[in-house]
């Protein structure tokens, strides 16, 4: 007897990748599971039935419950479709997986609008379209899990992922408030930021790697500790923030990558200078340096040889 | 008056009301050529007037600065453009680009209609890509810059009711942190700030939203909050002294200053394979422990939803 018999999931871009793994397990477990993914390919092109397909196949031959769909999140009406899929094919929606996502990497300077869009549309504007018609069905039966996919490339910073980074954290900042304004319906929302070696990441060029972790001096990641993150890794957590053992956590960020699992850091205070009354610049200029920003690293400083910057001591 | 900006080029959007207005009259005090942005809408992104920008380069004018007005809104890409383009046009450069700019459309998310979500994320988050995008290519090419963008704790701590404005800002965090990674090394900086003060948007907020503490009745006189109280943090992280802080996100209000944390890996567990569900049921409890669920589930939560709540 698995731990969601009787429940129904929607997984979004479960046709590969973690989506699959996640789709796997849930059904593993005895969910019904919307496989979701429109099959298109890294950057967002194509279509193809395929991949979502076969994933149900996959469920069905080892014994599980699931159907394919194939719409896009990146629209309203595509949200909805899956949810009401679900419903229609299952009676009810008790969890929604939040995975689909797409790369177009490219420093903030040569980025496109196009590229801007189609990044945001199908993570940011895919999870709002999917959670929101979820939600009214959640609220009216007092229960469901909403597990949504945000990254380290926004909540640390990766270079080249303005679009990726911003719809990333994004993701964050939604999950922490639709925890609040579904808590108390018996709903929770929780993010996990994966880290995982995949077909997207594999888009990610030589160069970009290289400068990416010339950057990286301030911290180490928990990935760094695990040997081969796998997408099979993020499902684990990703499926037990939806059993009844996880009724009480609620608008938190979890970093899982191989083996390891992390709670994130709540953005709170690191250092805080006070005092009464308006600070004066010529105030801050004295106190930010050595208090405020004490031991707090710029994550890519300007170069020895960028011959003028203003304000940088001369080398002695 | 001091010289702590002479002759910067500042573009401040939002800037005919609020936080922004405090920030170009600092600014321009300061010694920098202000572009006044604000399309004078609404605090729900209605409407259009010209008076609001105007007023504010007249009050700049008038205390000896230069300023001068943009009406653009920051939704658009041509928008963002032509707020860009009215710096280099007038002043030949652009050296600082506060993006202030906001609206607000609250709404639990089980109520929020698309229109809301776009319009919310169209001002702050597309905004912030709009205007970043323009001023980047001649911040790199110049090698010199400042990027200062504008976050809140409603994002980055959650705040029921702002689905839109909470994912934005967390968003502008997100971005903050990457533009900063993107530009760092051609001498440019990019942090953003988490404002809380007393202005018309917070006005909007309902008084009566489910989760919101009762004042009581004997509690202290709110802390003084200006709009002006942000400036100040705004003007040093446009400064040549603030030329090595780079991707940080502040939390300022008052006389207060905070620089936060990152969401990174806080407490970890560790297992070389893979974590079972039994496993994580006794490990994750550990993990959690001393934080909180923000908005745990009712007291009575049995029951289908109540007529009322169900349509409204």
């Amino acid at each position: 007897m698995g731990r969601l018999e009787g429940r129904s999931a929607v997984v979004t871009g479960a046709g590969r990748g973690i989506g699959r793994a996640v789709a796997l397990l849930l059904a593993e477990e005895g969910a019904s599971v919307v496989v979701n993914d429109p099959g298109v390919s890294v950057d967002g092109t194509g279509h193809d039935d395929g991949p979502a397909a076969q994933v149900v196949e996959e469920i069905k031959a080892a014994g599980g419950n699931a159907v394919a769909n194939t719409d896009t999140v990146a629209t309203s009406a595509g949200g909805e479709a899956m949810v009401t899929q679900c419903v229609d094919a299952f009676g009810k929606i008790d969890i929604l997986i939040n995975v689909a996502g797409i790369l177009r990497d490219r420093m903030i300077f040569n980025m496109s609008h196009e590229e801007w869009r189609a990044v945001t549309d199908v993570h940011l504007k895919g999870h709002f379209n999917t959670i929101k018609p979820a939600s009214i069905l959640m609220r009216q039966q007092r229960s469901g899990r909403i597990v949504n996919f945000s990254s380290i490339s926004g909540l640390r910073g990766i270079s080249g992922q303005t679009n990726y980074g911003a719809a990333k954290a994004a993701i964050a900042g939604l999950t922490r408030v639709v925890g609040r304004d579904l808590g108390r319906y018996g709903v929770t929302c929780n993010a996990i930021a994966p880290g995982a070696a995949t077909r997207m990441t594999a888009t990610v060029p030589d160069a970009a790697r290289q400068l990416r972790a010339a950057t990286q001096t301030q911290q180490q990641t928990a990935m760094s500790r695990s040997v081969t993150p796998t997408p099979a890794h993020v499902a684990p957590m990703t499926v037990w923030l939806c059993t009844d053992d996880a009724w009480n956590v609620n608008g938190k960020i979890f970093h899982v990558a191989g083996g390891s699992i992390s709670l994130a850091h709540e953005e709170d205070p690191i250092h805080t200078i006070e005092k009464t009354g308006q600070w004066t610049v010529q105030e801050l200029i004295e106190l930010v340096p050595n208090q405020l920003m004490h031991g707090i690293i710029n994550p890519a400083p300007p170069p020895a040889d960028l011959d003028e910057v203003p304000g940088r001591p001369a080398p002695v | 008056m001091t010289d702590l900006l002479k002759d910067k080029i500042a573009v401040i959007t939002g800037a005919g009301r609020g936080i922004g207005r405090g920030i170009a009259l600092l600014m321009a005090s300061e010694g920098a050529k202000v572009v006044v942005n604000d399309p004078g809408v609404g605090p729900d992104g209605t409407g259009h007037d010209d008076g609001p920008a105007a007023q504010v380069v007249e009050e700049v004018k008038a205390a000896g600065g230069t300023a001068t007005a943009n009406f653009d809104t920051v939704a658009t890409e041509e928008g963002g453009e032509n707020i860009i383009k009215t710096a280099l046009d007038t002043y030949g450069r652009i050296d600082i680009l506060v993006n202030n700019a906001g609206i607000l459309r609250d709404r639990m998310i089980f109520n929020m209609s698309e229109q809301e979500w776009d319009e919310v994320i169209a001002v702050h988050l597309d905004g912030h890509f709009n205007t970043i995008k323009p001023a980047s290519q001649v911040m790199r090419q110049q090698r010199y810059g400042r990027i200062i963008n504008f976050s809140s704790e409603s994002g980055l701590w959650g705040n029921a009711g702002q689905a839109n404005y909470g994912a934005a800002k967390s968003g502008i965090a997100g971005i903050t942190r990457v533009v900063a990674r993107d530009l760092g090394r051609y001498g440019v900086t990019c942090n953003a700030i988490a404002p809380r003060a007393w202005t018309r948007l917070v006005a909007t907020i309902p008084d009566n939203r489910p989760g919101r503490p009762e004042p009581k009745e004997d509690a202290p006189p709110r802390p003084k909050m200006d709009p002006e109280d942000i400036a100040p943090m705004t003007a040093y992280l446009a400064s040549d002294n603030a030329w090595n802080i780079n991707g940080q996100i502040f939390h300022v209000y008052g006389g207060i200053v905070s620089v936060l944390n990152h969401p990174l890996p806080w407490r970890t567990i560790y297992k070389p394979g893979m974590w079972t569900l039994d496993e994580l049921s006794a490990q994750i409890p550990t993990m959690l422990e001393g934080t909180d669920n923000p908005m745990p589930p009712a007291e009575r939560i049995e029951g289908p939803a109540t007529a009322a709540e169900v349509t409204g």
